[in-house]
């Protein structure tokens, strides 16, 4: 099982979390194995000392009987004199009856319990170590040796020593030792929280290059990257400019198409007009759908070829005042007068041609209805509820023309739905500004104008 | 009126100059933006009808250059890319109109009309001085309510006079905006006409003021006064 499969899909928080798991684990695997170092070698160390003792009894058993000015268990040490000090010797003679027993004074009444009685296998001489508790409840550390004097008997020799003293040097010791690896521990997480910050910088670069890209921010990835990144950045840049080549080359195919399709369809459309036979009119009005159908699916077709690019935005403000001009000049002589009031700078997150499109087709539409005036007004920038990082923009195109009732607004939106032959136009507009929006995320919406006609809302995403 | 025409199809080149001419203006015809480009910067016309998509050089580059020249002549552009951010272009290039292809041949008269009419400083497609009415859009003359039968170059003739009233009009401009450039021009021509054209008026609104040129104007309104002024 994957223990990170329900981790943060952060590279970097992954990245900790692994490299934190693994020192800790070792730092922790470092520390037992020290313990343990550390506690079989206080063992060695006692049982040394305990085996120090235990050879100088056996010799003073091997001895006392040619010299008996010797007295077996002479040690010379304090802590075999005192009462239950922990420090205690004993001898015991096997080979007769009933045992006798000689041991150090600190043992008092006592007696000290036999390692072969526990099952604790001879060493390497013959003698035993192992550990059992003594006269006194405390833990023994005993070394015993069977030792044959021929005639004189034969005896076993005991050693013991308490182990608090050795215990209370290892719990120092691992005190010390996971106070050091604590500390370590915390400074490993510290250079690894800093290394990882440092080793993907580099990447987090790259992410807000590509952030801005999106945001239509930039057009590029800009800056330098460390080795492994720049060739992936190159990449990244050669398939943002490949996307905005092949949509150039879809739309000059597109607008080529159209030109070659038209021109000959104005041939048609002319050449039959002066013929009153029904074949010319058959041709007249084949050649009339033709032309809508053209400008329909072409219009469709610029707006597939368009989806889903990344990074393009354009400045509101520019647009707008070549609109007005356009329209100033394309309605010049009626007495329609086009203004246009912009709350600030608004950046539209889309392509430049599309906003022409959709506010084009909606001044259009405001323009052929309106009686004086048609009135464009572009509100700021403002973050969407519920959604962070999107941000939208309203368009709104009042006129002072007949209005649309309720009902029929929806109709107006339908694919090539026109509601009044009388005024020119291939009544494709308002639903080719619908699909574009929709496209966009946004959104086109009818309400009644304070100028008495009809006013559109067109809701767009902004940078 | 002379206008010309830059359209690469010839098809449509034809049509659209037959309807032109049918309507009594004086065409020429141009296939490539190169020629297009020499013509408009070489004759005086009173409008051109340029297509965008032409070969050689197109026709943007062409208004482009005309302007850059300081050519006003007004320009109706012929395109079959619909879109606003083309037609944008279009104006900001320094088009006066556009008509979507394809288009019917009464779009485009209507239009070269409008740009006439407005280069001229008129509001209406009706033009009239004293008694004398011009229909530009029926190509009717009245004359105190009576319709008036006039050859296309005499009405070529009145409707040039009669959109630059108030003006002098010398007979070398006369001749360069009533003929195309096929036509064997002789200015001596032009009195003919406007001596045709006094006696069908039967009014007396065309002086000619010796030296210089003629000038149109209603008949209470005659610069009597003016040096070498004769009916």
């Amino acid at each position: 099982m994957d223990i990170f499969s329900k981790a943060p899909k952060s590279i970097a928080t992954r990245l900790f979390l692994s490299a934190t798991f693994w020192s800790v684990t070792l730092l922790i695997f470092a520390g037992i194995v020290l313990s343990a170092l550390y506690r079989t070698s206080l063992e060695e160390a006692f049982d040394q000392r305990l085996g120090v003792y235990l050879r100088a009894i056996v010799a003073d058993v091997a001895t006392a009987g040619e010299d008996t000015r010797t007295e077996p268990g002479q040690l010379g040490e304090p802590q075999f004199e005192l009462a239950l000090s922990g420090w205690y010797w004993q001898i015991t003679r096997l080979d007769v009856e009933k045992a006798e027993i000689k041991a150090s004074r600190s043992l008092y009444a006592g007696k000290l319990p036999r390692l072969a009685d526990l099952g604790v296998v001879p060493g390497i001489g013959g003698s035993r170590r192992g550990n059992a508790t003594g006269p006194d409840g405390r833990n023994l550390r005993i070394v015993e040796r069977e030792i044959d004097v021929g005639d004189e008997g034969i005896y076993l020799v005991q050693v013991a020593g308490t182990t608090d003293e050795m215990n209370y040097q290892f719990w120092q010791f691992l005190f010390a030792i996971f106070a050091t690896l604590g500390l370590l521990a915390m400074a490993l997480i510290a250079t690894t929280a800093l290394q990882v910050r440092y080793g993907l910088q580099p990447l987090r670069n790259l992410q807000e290059e590509v952030g801005a890209i999106r945001r239509g921010e930039g057009e590029r990835i800009n800056g330098t990257f460390a080795e492994d990144l720049s060739l992936l950045a190159s990449e990244l840049n050669l398939m943002i400019a490949s996307n905005r080549e092949i949509l150039e080359r879809a739309r000059t195919q597109v607008g080529n198409l159209a030109h070659a399709l038209k021109t000959p369809l104005s041939v048609i459309i002319n050449e039959t007009s002066n013929d009153t036979s029904p074949t010319a009119d058959k041709a007249r009005e084949q050649a009339l759908i033709m032309r809508d159908q053209i400008t329909f699916y072409l219009d469709r077709a610029r707006a597939a070829a368009r989806y889903g690019v990344v990074g393009a935005s354009a400045d509101v403000e520019p647009i707008v005042s070549a609109l007005m001009r356009t329209f100033t000049k394309i309605f010049q002589d009626r007495p329609v007068h086009f203004s246009a009031e912009l709350e600030g700078a608004v950046r539209f997150r889309g392509e430049q041609q599309d906003f022409e499109e959709m506010v084009g087709n909606l001044l259009d539409n405001a323009g052929k209805w309106s009686h004086s005036t048609v009135q464009l007004h572009v509100a700021s920038c403002e973050p969407v509820q519920g959604a962070d990082l999107n941000q939208s923009f309203l368009v709104i195109v009042d006129d002072d023309g007949p209005g649309l009732p309720q009902d029929l607004r929806d109709a107006a939106l339908v694919r090539g739905g026109r509601l009044d032959e009388s005024k020119p136009g291939s009544g494709l507009g308002l639903s080719i500004v619908v699909d574009l929006a929709r496209l966009y995320g946004g959104g086109l919406d009818f309400s009644e104008s304070p100028l008495g006609g009809l006013r559109a809302i067109l809701r767009l995403p902004c940078v | 009126m002379r206008l010309l025409v830059v359209e690469d199809d010839r098809d449509l080149n034809r049509q659209i100059v037959t309807a032109l001419e049918q309507a009594g203006y004086a065409v020429d015809r141009a296939y490539d933006g190169e020629e297009g480009h020499f013509l408009g910067e070489t004759e005086p016309y009173d409008a051109v009808i340029l297509d965008i998509g032409l070969p050689l050089k197109d026709g943007l580059s062409v208004l482009e250059l005309w302007r850059n020249a300081g050519i006003k002549t007004p320009v109706l552009l012929l395109t079959a890319r619909d879109r606003w951010s083309d037609k944008v272009q279009g104006f900001d290039a320094g088009a006066d109109d556009y008509v979507a292809k394809p288009f019917h041949m009464e779009e485009v008269l209507a239009h070269v009309r409008a740009l006439l009419r407005r280069a001229a400083g008129h509001a209406s497609s009706d033009l009239s001085c004293g008694p004398v009415k011009l229909d530009t859009r029926a190509g009717r003359v009245i004359v105190d309510g009576n319709a008036i039968k006039l050859t296309s170059h005499e009405y070529r003739l009145l409707a040039y006079l009669m959109h630059h009233t108030g003006r002098v009009i010398s007979r070398t401009e006369l001749v360069e905006h009533l003929y195309d450039q096929d036509f064997d021009r002789d200015s001596n021509t032009i009195e003919v006409f406007v001596g045709r054209l006094r006696k069908k008026l039967g009014v007396d609104i065309i002086q000619t003021i010796r030296g210089l040129g003629y000038l149109i104007a209603p008949p209470n309104d005659q610069p009597s006064s003016a040096p070498g002024a004769t009916s």
